[in-house]
């Protein structure tokens, strides 16, 4: 039986009586190779599958999950859940959404190439990294983490309400971390790459960037603490974004989670600022037909010149406000129900190019790393993390920096965004974070 | 489980084209979880995932394959994935027969979790959010989470090891907002270990939850914190996260070995003051990173990392201690079966040392006081590492005064290990809800004494305080 079959026998098991059922169905083959001094350390291959189902009784929801899809365990499932929907507390604005039209349309998310690509292929690919990445200069000595990862994932959605719909997608990446030793020097650089297909990739600039971060930033010091311009790269600039991202859904602003609950329809950033979230982004990593409980995916724009104009919603969140969704349900995987976040989220570019952003500041870090980015606070705001990176004096890099803190809490900072380059970036996070190289200013740097 | 003629079938389908050493990896994990949130039951989940895994060693390379279905047929498939990968340089083996390992440490559990009805526990939540609302009303958010997993594993492998393993793990989480105009306050809480219902007896939800709610709101009270260098005191138990983020991640094998830990190379040398002893233990009963085996099947130890100021020994698994030859520490963890197994700690600890905790505070002339950490992260390289601190207070002529926010600690693990100059004799385990993140999820548990740090690098939006050093 294909997984939308399976899903469809789930969903006409749950529904009767009255309740409304969602079956979730995610399988695929997965792919991991890891490469140590020219050899393969770790090799990892499999096919997984995984089932959700949803049910809603009078606005009650329960939920279970298997991976196991013999009769028996998929009639357990459903009872679970129908068994879970009792104890929970109703709220009337719980329902699955009816179904609406998908635009049929090649969001560029599958690349059959994949297909055709051999683990040989993958150990060859992932060599080449660690060689370009040791090559890149002779104080790079050790490399770690050096990993290549695939999947190929098909989704399938059924709901009671009519909705039944399936995808696939396809994914590529490669990681490796290197240390540059010198004396008693150490510094980490990194390199990465992602894309739908392994010939998205390019090995040699995954290995040069990583040694060649390494070695630059040896010989990294803390500066003094002051109030000071901070440059960000695209990839320092994600988790930020990431925060941000959390801040504003509907989830946030309806239970006051977020540290712009009473700012909407005001100006709550620079007008340099335009923040966008696209589900239908062609090729985006978080591109898809519809989100995780059926609905359209679309575009939403967030910040508009620096105007907060909109919040993200699911199915729930947008009943709840007399809105409609913007289709941003999402979920990690079979084993919870959707809930709600950004898809492709980022930055609007600007016109100006990353080095003439750096060219025009007097003084201040250009932060290439950030630590603990897990600790933005998306509900009041605090925003303190440390930074590696280069300091910069009259528009040039003058040496490495490491070991200091910059901070600024969110609301602050969004209004201190004094540029933004061109050169947008996305990085796979929950969902898919995209920036530009952005300056910030008036950011406490903690140091010596 | 599968009997065992069709565990050694599928071994010896494993290492049919050579190899060193086959293993299987059976596991069975159910979960229930319910989240109250703005004051409705909102999510209730229950779910299985049950797989297995068959790994095969062949030189340095491990080949790994696994499914989500736990027939012979299915095993077979994989084990013949993995011997594919197995190069043809040594010839077919066959297993040694399988031989059951009794655990020497038990994780013995009293009240099963069906002991409780789901709608039982749905009221003890409902019961722990009306408590925590009722400490103040400027909670203004509560959302609390019961979770409970029952993991049973199944290791085998072609030295002849049949080890099983349970783990009961019960966690209850409380994460409240406190708001007072614009200022908002969020802190999280919760209880947790390898236990079963008797947690709920033997410590009390609604006590912390109330005590939560209640720091919530005197923190709204906070002032940014200062930045610059100064001195930082470290509390007990929780506390602890610093030591396992900032040098314990340090001291796993497979950093040691690939030469990228600043460890490397130093066991016999002087890490720290010789007051200070630190520990891996997964042998401790019913604690969060407790284990009888780990998942390769080793017996959990009780792993002395640092003693007395010396480096002794580093977490290893299986992996990385087949290319030194020798034998792992039960540090080989994984997170599910769709995981190969890396070093990983346990229950880890700084040991108590000679110093009144009540002391460290009292010749403290200027500093702050790190009550509560949030999450932290490491750069493995250098050892470089970062700390939110989510209840911070100064510390001014020898006593707490004005309560911080917004701090965070920046410091290199080994460098600020050497520099400690105190170390309390409060030892004190975490509440047994931390999770460790490496590539992969693992329960952890931390703990230490009150620390004292002479001088750290504190980040924080408010200007430097002058004269904040000193001891
Ligand atoms: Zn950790």
């Amino acid at each position: 039986m294909n997984h939308i079959e399976v899903a469809k026998s789930v969903v006409k098991k749950a529904a009767i009586d009255g309740v409304e059922a969602e079956a979730y169905v995610v399988s695929g083959t997965q792919t991991s190779v890891q490469i140590r001094q020219g050899e393969v350390e770790k090799l990892s291959y499999a096919g997984s599958k995984g089932l959700g189902v949803r049910v809603l009784i009078d606005g009650k929801m329960g939920y279970a999950y298997t991976s196991d899809f013999s009769h028996d365990s998929l009639d357990q499932a459903v009872h679970s859940a129908l068994e879970l929907a009792e104890i929970s507390d109703a709220d009337p604005n719980r329902v699955l959404p009816e179904p609406k039209p998908i635009v049929d349309e090649d969001l560029a998310i599958y690349d059959s190439s994949m297909d055709g690509v051999s683990t040989e292929e993958k150990v060859v690919f992932q060599k080449a990294v660690e060689a370009a990445a040791l090559g890149a200069d002779e104080r790079v000595k050790v490399a770690a983490m050096n990993m290549y990862m695939d999947s190929v994932t098909e989704v399938s959605l059924v709901n009671s309400k009519g909705f039944s719909g399936a995808y696939q997608s396809t994914f590529s990446g490669a990681y490796i971390m290197v240390m540059a030793i010198d004396g008693d020097e150490r510094a980490t650089g990194f390199g990465y790459g992602f894309g739908r297909s392994l010939k998205a990739l390019d090995p040699q600039k995954i290995g040069r960037d990583a040694g060649e971060q390494a070695v630059k930033l040896l010989g990294g010091s803390p500066v003094p603490t002051q109030v000071a311009t901070v440059v960000y790269t695209p990839f320092a600039a994600s988790s930020l974004l990431g925060a941000l991202s959390q801040a504003l859904t509907a989830k946030a602003m309806q239970r006051q989670r977020t540290f712009l609950h009473d700012k909407f329809g005001e100006a709550v950033a620079s007008d340099m600022v335009t923040l966008l979230d696209n589900g239908r982004l062609p090729g985006g990593f978080a591109t898809r037909p519809f989100d995780d409980e059926g609905n359209p995916t679309g575009a939403t724009r967030l910040i508009d010149e620096g105007v907060f104009q909109a919040v993200l919603y699911d199915e729930y969140s947008a009943r709840k406000d007399g809105q409609v969704s913007t289709g941003n349900a999402s979920r990690r995987s079979h084993t919870g129900p959707p809930g709600l976040s950004a898809s492709n989220f980022y930055i609007q570019p600007g016109p100006d190019s990353a080095e003439s952003l750096i060219a025009d500041v007097e003084k201040g870090l250009y932060v290439v790393n950030v630590m603990n980015t897990h600790s933005i606070n998306p509900v009041n705001g605090d925003y303190s993390v440390s930074a590696q990176g280069f300091w910069i004096e009259n528009g040039k890099m003058t040496h490495p920096v490491n070991g200091v803190t910059i901070a600024l809490p969110l609301d602050q900072l969004l209004y201190n965004v004094s540029q933004v380059a061109n050169d947008l970036t996305f990085i796979p996070m929950m969902g898919a974070i995209g920036s530009p190289t952005i300056r910030v200013d008036g950011v406490t740097i903690g140091g010596m | 489980m599968l009997p065992e003629q069709s565990i050694q079938k599928i071994i010896n389908t494993a290492l049919r084209n050579g190899g060193d050493l086959a293993e299987v990896y059976l596991e069975d994990t159910d979960r229930l979880t319910l989240v109250l949130d703005d004051q409705k039951l909102e999510t209730a989940t229950r779910g299985s995932d049950i797989g297995g895994g068959v790994r095969v060693f062949y030189g340095q390379t491990a080949a790994y394959a696994y499914t989500d279905d736990l027939s012979e047929e299915a095993l077979l498939a994989a084990a013949e994935a993995a011997a594919a990968a197995a190069r043809s340089t040594n010839q077919a083996r066959v297993a040694v027969d399988l031989t059951r390992r009794i655990p020497s440490v038990t994780h013995p559990i009293k009240r099963p979790f069906d002991q409780m009805s789901i709608a039982e526990k749905a009221a003890l939540l409902r019961q722990i959010d009306q408590t925590g609302r009722a400490t103040s009303s400027l909670i203004s958010q509560l959302m609390t989470s019961y979770t409970q997993t029952s993991r049973r594993v199944w290791i085998y492998n072609s030295d002849g090891v049949w080890a099983e393993d349970e783990r009961f793990m019960l966690e209850l989480r409380a994460s409240l907002v406190a708001k007072r105009g614009d200022a908002l306050q969020t802190i999280t809480t919760g209880l947790g270990g390898q236990t079963g219902l008797e947690m709920l007896d033997e410590r009390d939800p609604l006590t912390a939850v109330k005590e939560a709610a209640e720091t919530a709101v005197h923190m709204l009270d906070a002032k940014p914190a200062p930045a610059g260098e100064m001195t930082v005191v470290i509390n007990n138990g929780w506390g602890g996260v610093l030591f396992h983020e900032a040098c314990g991640h340090c001291m796993e094998a497979d950093f040691i070995t690939s030469g990228a830990s600043a460890y490397a190379g130093m066991v016999g040398e002087r890490v720290g003051p010789d007051f200070l002893t630190a520990i891996d233990d997964g042998t401790i009963p019913n604690r969060r990173g407790s284990l009888r085996f780990d998942d390769e099947g080793t017996p959990a130890q009780k792993v002395t990392l640092i003693e007395n100021g010396i480096l002794k020994e580093y977490m290893w698994d299986l992996t990385e201690a087949r290319r030194l030859g020798r034998e792992s520490t039960g540090n080989g963890r994984r997170q599910s079966f769709r995981h190969m197994p890396m070093p990983r700690m346990t229950n880890t600890y700084i040991d108590a040392g000679p110093h009144d905790p009540e002391e460290i505070i009292r010749s403290t002339k200027k500093g702050l006081f790190a009550k509560r950490l949030g999450g932290g992260q490491v750069e493995i390289g250098r050892g470089d590492y970062v700390f939110a601190v989510t209840e911070g207070y100064l510390i001014e002529d020898g006593r707490l005064t004005t309560p911080v926010r917004g701090a965070t600690l920046v410091g290199n693990g080994p460098e600020t290990l050497r520099q400690i100059d105190m170390i309390g004799s409060d030892l004190a385990l975490d509440p047994g809800i931390g999770m460790c993140g490496k590539g992969q999820s693992a329960r952890v548990s931390v703990g230490q004494p009150t620390v004292r740090v002479p001088k750290l690098t504190v980040g924080g939006t408010d200007q430097p305080i002058s004269g904040l050093m000193g001891g």
